[in-house]
């Protein structure tokens, strides 16, 4: 028997299991249920080993996967030590490597004829509900698991010979709300797996396990000697950025500070990230699963880093994620709350990870992306009088948040750092007809981008409310008192807010975490916030400036104060624009000198 | 007599249909400075080799067929009227915000989409109608009046209104049409509720600002064709193929050129029907492969399917327009293909491509890398002698230093395995194409006919059926040009549709009758007045569908009569779960059904259809033997076989070679085939 695999079943075999996951994500793409599945694209597909490491991602969401299939099928096989074909595995626990309980996520063990366990398919979707005490996924003013109220799945079984074991099922039903649309979605999720399941067994009938097994180690030798070339090719250091979410109940007044510690060693070609000096679990929703607190930080890493290095268990042997226990951006003691685990601090893990790169050499990591979540991507839930029932959906109706690099302006519609922009936006119209609610307003709110060499996205403002009867909008939007930040001289992005503006006309601003009751003819004024700059403003292409200023993105005086821009009524002043920048020019060295360019500010 | 031609990126491509059913193909090369002078290059190869003028040749011609990428080129490159855009007040960033999504999260070298109109030429309009039709904000005229005063300041050439519900209520569009009539006065404008009535307002308003900035363009171009085409003597109809795989009146073109974006590529699919009908298959996938790019489209139970989610560009990092378009999946792989080996030993072929400048290493026209096509002359699938019918000699030796540099020598491995290997990838992104639209669609594919067209389909399409299971492997006579051939196969065809809300739920369809009797009648004044003299002509529904809450709609055929009781209502229900069954493999019996729009299609066919047969070209080359090296057999001994020689319906074993002038079929030695009385050659892989 051979050893070695030949060079040309590495791209064959690459490309046929990148196909599995995609057909896996296709599937549950077009038949999910709930908005946050088949809008938000919140929901992923992977592909895991027997061993439990994690061999392909799919176009999965990233938060989702990184690490976290990989920790959940290996609690799926400690668990349940004899494992058949027909078996499914619930599975949602943030105890035993979910990303957070919404993320209900299903586990077929792919098992061959003679009963041995191969490889295992996940399939992981965002669920419009989980059982909380609150008609939210994410409630990030949770004391507790029990205050959370989650239904929690530590790898149980829900499918024996394919056929479902309806005990479960009728448990969900009872307490999931709107549990049509779950079982739905249930159905979903579980087609996905099965597909995944079935292409396996189908490609393992044509190339043999062992074929297979040789694949998985070349696989995973390519995608690390991927890794190493990529971080031999970087500048050593080391950086300490810190991250700043803000104050929610349940956390200090002064927030929260995520701090990420770097050091890149190009000669080792390894990348080490250390997340053990931050705070202890808090009584809120924002505690990190392991999942998610492995995965943010891999998520800042390879922002960093050529897109095409397979990310799975091969590259990730490059990286190590120091976490400890009992820390809100480490590994969870139950029964704290990961409620919010996917979005609030795990957004800041990867904004200080990325920002720490960026402090180590010019041309490397990224500006911070926006915290969400605002209001306009927030769980709507109330009674319809058109269908007579009553609903609860999470709605997409936007978020910006995109943050610059050194090689491009950002992509506009991230929505957060640990999605990535693979989200989509609902339709104002779809979301009228699907939902009772009318939305008045969506547009980019002027002066609000990250300035820089390379800009930052600006916010998003919506205003939408109730049609005929009242509804309820949960939101938890980090943002406000600490906006995104701009990297090596780039600055910040617009801050996030949100208000009500009554049918009495009557105005107010509304905490960070809240449920808000709106009545009809209330309106709910959602801001998102923006994206940080990569380098300093002054150093941006003229050009790009006089058309933001044309289509109303920024000011006149912005132009001139922040890029030094000159721009009239009849377009850009490139004399006057070139004397202004050559006064700052002079001014800027010195800057640079001082190191002033090496502190992340605002 | 009827004219069919296809203007590609590098050829334009002529089929010609005379009276006795007879089909000849002709190929001369695109002009891109001037499209129609190709098209008359063409023309005047086809005169002749009929020893006519091109004046007499093209008095003979009834209808004219015109496939072209000249309005998809004028928007990819940016070359269209500079066009306004007037939406909803408050709702001014749809474009700019699309639908969400991006392809790959963690490229940042990506730039993000720029929108069609851009912000500063989009303006807001006070005015707000709701999702049932009722006015919720009534429009303010005088502030519309104000908005048109400044775009004549702004110079603007074309202007696109599209409003919220504007599909539920048009009042308003309707009104901003009669203010721009007066105040903008021969300045051609696009509303969005009438080009593409559909509930998803980025759709609308980008296939409205695209329509808008093409219509000077396009009218221009129509008739600058039609006109050039009368000088020499036509006086028959001219037809443009459009994205949705039918034809339309090139004057009804000139006002809604957006519908023939996918013009050429979306008839193909039409040729692979008739070829499969010919050979007795209902389903077929069809794959035209060039030199640069595999396009891959679907017959299903002899329907074509369509997508709303045809992209400008990469997918998701795009733009799109959700007009129905016939579903064509395109990767870059074919002939021109370049393979490499990056830093940590993987092999990859594609997406870049050689193209026709610089080629193939083995063009010797300045090309060093190496490609599918210096693969197949390493292989010897491709003789450097008798390439092309002779007309481009190859350099072998070139190839093989090419495909050793670039892939042999990384991968340690010889000239042959190196070529086979090369094979063997392009192969498989190929069939990864086919999957995804299979599985988009909910093809068997094992039940379904591969047919190859274009000119690197022979390469390695034998290889591409045994990996999917496919049993029957069909090359048609005009696989060359399978979208001329696909123009003459077309029919005259119309799309309409409107917007509803719909649950099984609840008994009340009375708005749904009432849109499908609206749409009925539209299909029957298409049928009355650009279908008149059709020899046959048919009406379709379909509805977008979806369980309860499901985003994604499906489409499900129903009948003319629409839902005029619960029993009705019972079998779309049904047709429904059958439908998502078919796609999915998951259906869910217990969920009520939503209809969100029904679309309506009328197909009018305007001649009896002929033999379709190729008229046979003259051959030189004898039948010889040539060393070919098939992966998994060495090199062995293969028959070079002339494909208009053969004789009909007798099988061969493999291995062989069958040569036409356009291409070559590479046949192993595990693969069967037959030519067909059809004139198509047939491979059972």
């Amino acid at each position: 028997m051979r050893t070695e695999l030949d060079p040309v079943r590495l791209s064959v075999l690459a490309s046929r299991f990148d196909g599995i996951a995609r057909k896996m994500s296709n599937t549950l793409l077009r038949t999910g249920r709930s908005g946050v599945l088949n809008r938000a694209k919140d929901f992923s597909c992977c592909i895991v080993t027997a061993g439990g490491e994690l061999l392909v991602t799919g176009e999965s969401l990233p938060i989702h996967v990184l690490s976290g299939p990989d920790l959940m099928a290996r609690s799926m096989m400690a668990f349940h030590p004899r494992l058949n074909r027909g078996d499914a595995f619930l599975h949602n626990s943030p105890y035993h490597g979910c990303s957070h309980a919404a993320d209900l996520s299903i586990l077929v063990p792919v098992v061959d004829a003679q009963g041995i366990h191969r490889m295992t398919v996940v399939a992981k979707a965002h669920q419009a509900d989980i059982g909380n005490s609150q008609p939210t996924t994410y409630m990030g003013d949770a004391v507790d698991l029990y205050h959370e109220g989650a239904l929690i799945f530590p790898a149980v079984a829900v499918q024996r010979d394919h056929a479902d074991i309806e005990d479960i099922i009728r448990m969900c039903e009872m307490r999931i709300r709107v549990p049509e649309q779950w079982r739905g979605d249930y159905l979903a999720t579980l087609g996905a797996a099965r597909i995944g399941e079935q292409a396996i067994l189908e490609l393992a009938s044509e190339v043999g396990w062992e074929e297979l097994e040789r694949f998985t180690a070349a696989w995973f030798d390519y995608s690390e000697r991927r890794m190493r070339a990529a971080v031999a090719a970087l500048p050593a250091g080391a950086a300490t950025a810190c991250s700043t979410h803000d104050p929610l109940p349940g956390t200090p007044d002064e927030g929260v500070p995520i701090r990420a510690s770097i050091s890149i060693d190009p000669a080792d070609e390894q990348i080490i990230v250390d997340l053990t000096d931050n705070p202890d679990c808090m009584p809120c929703g924002l505690n990190l699963s392991e999942a998610c607190a492995r995965t943010a930080a891999l998520i800042g890493v390879f922002n960093s880093l050529d897109p095409t290095i397979p990310k799975n268990a091969g590259s990730c042997r490059r990286v190590e994620v120091r976490l400890r226990e009992n820390c809100i951006a480490g590994i969870p003691r139950h029964p704290a709350s990961c409620s919010a685990a996917t979005t609030n601090i795990s957004d800041r893990v990867a904004n200080a990870t990325q920002s720490a790169f960026a402090a180590i050499a010019d041309g490397i990591g990224m500006a911070e992306v926006g915290a969400v979540t605002a209001p306009s991507d927030g769980v709507i839930s109330g009674w319809d009088r058109r269908t007579g029932r009553a609903f609860v959906n999470q709605v997409f109706l936007g978020s910006t948040g995109g943050a610059a690099t050194a090689a491009q302006d950002a992509w506009l519609t991230v929505s957060h750092v640990g999605n990535g922009g693979v989200s989509f936006i609902d339709g104002v119209e779809l979301d009228e007809l699907y939902h009772p609610i009318l939305i008045h307003e969506r547009e980019l709110v002027v002066d609000t981008e990250g300035a820089g060499s390379r800009a930052g996205a600006p916010s998003l403002r919506v205003i939408f409310g109730p049609t005929l009867d009242p509804i309820d909008v949960a939101y938890v939007a980090d943002g406000h008192h600490n906006p995104a930040r701009g990297v090596r001289g780039g600055l910040g992005g617009g801050p996030s807010d949100q208000h009500v503006r009554r049918v009495d006309g009557s105005h107010e601003r509304l905490p960070a975490c809240a449920q808000v009751r709106l009545e009809p003819g209330d309106l709910i004024v959602s801001i998102g916030a923006g994206g940080g700059g990569y380098g300093p403003p002054v150093e941006r292409d003229m050009q790009a400036v006089a058309e933001a200023v044309l289509a109303g993105l920024v000011s006149r005086e912005r132009a001139r104060a922040v890029y030094h821009v000159v721009v009239t009524e009849n377009g850009l002043d490139k004399p006057a624009t070139g004397a202004l920048r050559a006064g700052v020019r002079t001014e800027l060295a010195q800057h640079v000198l001082a190191g002033a360019r090496n502190a992340p500010d605002r | 007599m009827r004219l069919a031609t296809d203007t590609g990126g590098t050829f334009t491509d002529l089929a010609v249909e005379t009276a006795d059913g007879l089909v000849s193909i002709f190929k001369a090369p695109t002009v891109p400075e001037d499209p129609v002078q190709g098209v008359l290059d063409a023309l005047q190869l086809a005169a002749d080799a009929g020893g006519e003028t091109l004046d007499d040749f093209l008095g003979r011609a009834s209808v004219f067929i015109h496939g072209t990428t000249h309005a998809l080129n004028a928007v990819v490159e940016g070359q269209t009227a500079r066009t306004a855009l007037l939406v909803t007040q408050g709702h001014r960033d749809i474009l700019l915000l699309r639908e969400g999504g991006r392809a790959d999260p963690f490229d940042h070298r990506q730039a993000y989409p720029v929108p069609y109109v851009p912000r500063h030429l989009t303006f807001g309009v006070p005015e707000r109608i709701l999702h049932d039709g009722s006015i919720h904000l009534p429009l303010d005229e005088s502030a519309v009046r104000d908005t048109i005063d400044g775009l004549r300041k702004l110079e603007i050439e074309a202007v696109a209104v599209s409003l919220l519900w504007s599909i539920a209520n048009p009042a308003h569009e309707l009104r901003i049409a009669q203010l721009l009539d007066a105040g903008l006065p021969g300045v051609p404008y696009t509303l969005g509720h009438r080009l593409n009535p559909t509930p998803r307002e980025y759709r609308r308003a980008n296939a409205a600002a695209i329509n808008a900035a093409l219509r000077p363009l396009m009218s221009r171009y129509m008739a600058g064709l039609t006109g050039r085409l009368r000088d020499h003597g036509f006086s028959g109809r001219v037809l443009v193929l459009t994205s949705g795989g039918g034809l339309l009146d090139a004057a009804d073109v000139a006002g809604e050129p957006v519908r023939i974006l996918n013009s050429g590529p979306s008839v193909a699919p039409v040729a692979g029907r008739h070829y499969a009908s010919v050979a007795g298959a209902e389903s077929a996938i069809i794959a035209d492969t060039g030199g640069t790019t595999y396009d891959v489209s679907l017959v299903r139970e002899g329907r074509i399917p369509v997508t709303q989610e045809m992209w400008l560009g990469t997918p998701l990092n795009s733009h799109l327009l959700g007009l129905p378009t016939v579903d064509i999946r395109s990767i870059g792989a074919g002939g021109g293909s370049i393979a490499s080996v990056d830093a940590a030993g993987l092999l990859r072929v594609g997406p870049q491509s050689a193209g026709a400048r610089p080629g193939p290493a083995c063009y010797g026209r300045g090309g060093s890398r190496a490609t599918v096509t210096d693969a197949a002359v390493v292989l010897g699938f491709l003789d450097p002698e008798s390439f092309l019918g002779g007309r481009l000699r190859l350099d072998a030796g070139a190839a093989e230093q090419a495909i050793m540099r670039d892939v042999g020598d990384p991968l340690r491995l010889d000239p042959v395995e190196a070529a086979a290997a090369i094979l063997k990838v392009t192969t498989e992104n190929m069939v990864q194409a086919i999957e995804d639209i299979v599985l988009a669609q909910g093809l068997d594919a094992g039940r379904a006919v591969l047919v190859g067209g274009g000119g690197a389909a022979g390469l390695n399409s034998v290889y591409i059926a045994r990996r999917l299971g496919i049993r029957r492997l069909l090359f048609p006579e005009t696989g060359a040009t399978l979208s001329a051939a696909g123009a003459l196969l077309s029919d005259l065809k119309a799309d309409y549709g409107g917007s509803v809300f719909a649950s099984t739920r609840d008994m009340d369809w009375a708005t749904v009758n009432a849109l499908v009797s609206r749409l009925a009648a539209q299909c029957r004044d298409f049928e009355a007045g650009p279908g008149e003299g059709a020899v046959s002509s048919e009406i379709r529904f379909v509805a977008e569908a979806r369980y309860e809450n499901q985003v994604w709609c499906i489409d499900v055929p129903f009948d003319a009569v629409g839902f005029p009781d619960p029993a009705a209502i019972e079998r779309f229900r049904t047709a429904f779960h059958a439908a998502h069954k078919a796609l999915f493999t998951i259906e869910d019996p217990r969920s009520e059904v939503e209809i969100v729009a029904v679309r309506a299609t009328v197909a009018c066919r305007m001649s009896a259809r002929g033999q379709f047969r190729m008229t046979e070209y003259p051959t030189s080359a004898a039948i010889g033997i040539r060393q070919v090296s098939f992966p998994g057999y060495g090199t062995v001994a293969a028959s070079v076989l002339q494909t208009d020689r053969l004789p009909f319906d007798k099988w061969h074993e493999g291995p062989a070679i069958l040569e036409t002038p356009f291409t070559s079929i590479v046949i192993d030695p595990a693969a069967r085939f037959v030519r067909h009385g059809s004139g198509n050659i047939e491979v059972a892989p």
